[in-house]
């Protein structure tokens, strides 16, 4: 068989709704023969964003900020940092921010030198800076996933799992931050559920708890470990199924302080 | 235009990907498995486009399943989103499902898009809540050997 052409030959026969026959209706998730499969994504801050535009334009240039970035040779903060700067770099696409994601450009590979990994990384930050440059926010954000991934794989076959996890979570951290930042400047009990994320937050609490002690000794990570289980109570919605206004200015302070501990650290 | 030149690409590296396979005769576990991801991204590429198009995530899960056996992904979702999910397997007879549960275990309403290839499929749902959610990833048929998989997925 040519195999070339039965991989050009997919095309779509059909489209049915509603319930599948062949599934069951309902699954045990408690069952202890059900097999998971251990690799956990994280949503990018774009996934969780298309989400509440849909309630109405935000302003997301408020969330663009410019901080220094100031690496050093802890290796687990540098994976958060690195985490961290992807994410504003999603932000500075969503604000379609030029300046801001050019510099995110450059910080992205300065980190990713530091991680030993700029050899793989280097083609997507240069197109992250110039598409920047253009205007070509879909490629930029492209361009900033791939960059994440790129990373995350690199990482896991060099074993360095314990770095896999903290890239993950500082991604997840700044994306939240800039949620919580723009709900707290526009609170909207519909909009608040997008921080309904307990199942989520308890994952990366067990994730962290679970690094080697030597990838999270120091103030810092002891920082991590209570703000996350401070954000594992608040990030839960109520019986109407949203988050109080209240809950989310103390997610927004909590996550902000956070991001800048990393950054000050 | 820039989905042309995407398709060429991913042709080009697929028939890189066949040439290498055949000439490996134990191909390593990655290969399979990005080959069988390159045959569900070729079926993406139409929701990938247009007014209306998904955003497809760099993210991605493989793994093998045995016949009669199914694997469950845990994901985050968004309401008011709309989540794309392809898995591709190698044998054309193995007819992989790919099924949504809430977070208490219950089956989602999803629309199943069929291709005219029996190893691939894809299904779109709209979470009603935020929160975490199952991929219930099987084999419907009883194939005789085990297949890898891949799965990926896209949002708008």
């Amino acid at each position: 068989m040519n195999r070339i052409s039965l991989f050009c030959a997919i095309s779509l026969i059909g489209v049915t709704g509603a319930f599948s026959q062949d599934a069951p209706a309902k699954i045990n998730l408690d069952d202890p023969n059900l097999v998971f499969v251990s690799d956990s994504v994280i949503p990018i801050p774009l996934e969780i964003f298309a989400s509440l535009d849909k309630l109405g334009a935000q302003d997301w240039g408020r969330q663009v900020e410019s901080r220094d970035l100031r690496v050093d040779t802890n290796r687990s903060r540098t994976a958060m940092l690195f985490g961290l700067v992807v994410s504003e770099g999603f932000i500075g696409v969503q604000a379609q921010d030029k300046e801001s994601v050019r510099r995110l450009g450059r910080d992205v590979l300065a980190l990713a030198k530091s991680l030993g990994v700029a050899e793989e990384v280097e083609v997507h930050a240069n197109a992250i800076v110039n598409g920047a440059g253009r205007g070509e926010w879909e490629m930029v954000r492209s361009e900033l996933d791939k960059t994440r991934q790129t990373v995350i794989n690199k990482m896991k076959e060099l074993r360095d799992d314990e770095l896999v996890a903290l890239v993950s979570l500082g991604g997840w951290l700044g994306g939240t931050e800039a949620l919580a930042s723009v709900l707290r400047d526009n609170y909207s009990e519909e909009g608040s559920d997008l921080l309904n994320q307990p199942d989520l937050i308890k994952q990366l609490k067990t994730d962290f708890n679970e690094l080697p002690q030597r990838a999270r000794r120091g103030n810092l990570f002891t920082q991590v470990s209570m703000t996350l289980e401070h954000l594992e109570s608040l990030m839960r919605s109520d019986e109407s199924g949203a988050i109080s206004e209240g809950k989310v200015i103390e997610i927004s302070l909590a996550t902000r302080n956070l991001v800048e501990a990393i950054y000050e650290s | 235009m820039r989905a042309k030149s995407f398709l060429a690409a991913l042709t080009f590296s697929l028939a890189g990907a066949l040439v290498a396979q055949d000439t490996v005769e134990a191909p390593q576990l990655s290969k399979t498995h990005n080959y069988i991801k390159l045959l569900a991204q070729e079926a993406a590429l139409p929701s990938l486009r247009g007014q209306e198009k998904f955003i497809l995530r760099e993210s991605w899960w493989s793994g093998n399943l045995a016949p009669g056996k199914a694997k469950l992904i845990q994901l985050q979702l968004f309401r008011r989103n709309s989540y794309q999910f392809w898995i591709a397997v190698p044998n054309r007879k193995a007819e992989p499902l790919i099924n949504v549960y809430d977070s208490s275990g219950n089956l989602v309403s999803s629309e199943a898009i069929t291709f005219d290839t029996g190893n691939l499929v894809s299904t779109v749902i709209q979470p009603e809540e935020t929160g975490v959610y199952y991929l219930r990833v099987s084999l419907k048929t009883t194939v005789e050997d085990a297949q890898d998989w891949a799965v990926i997925y896209a949002y708008r």
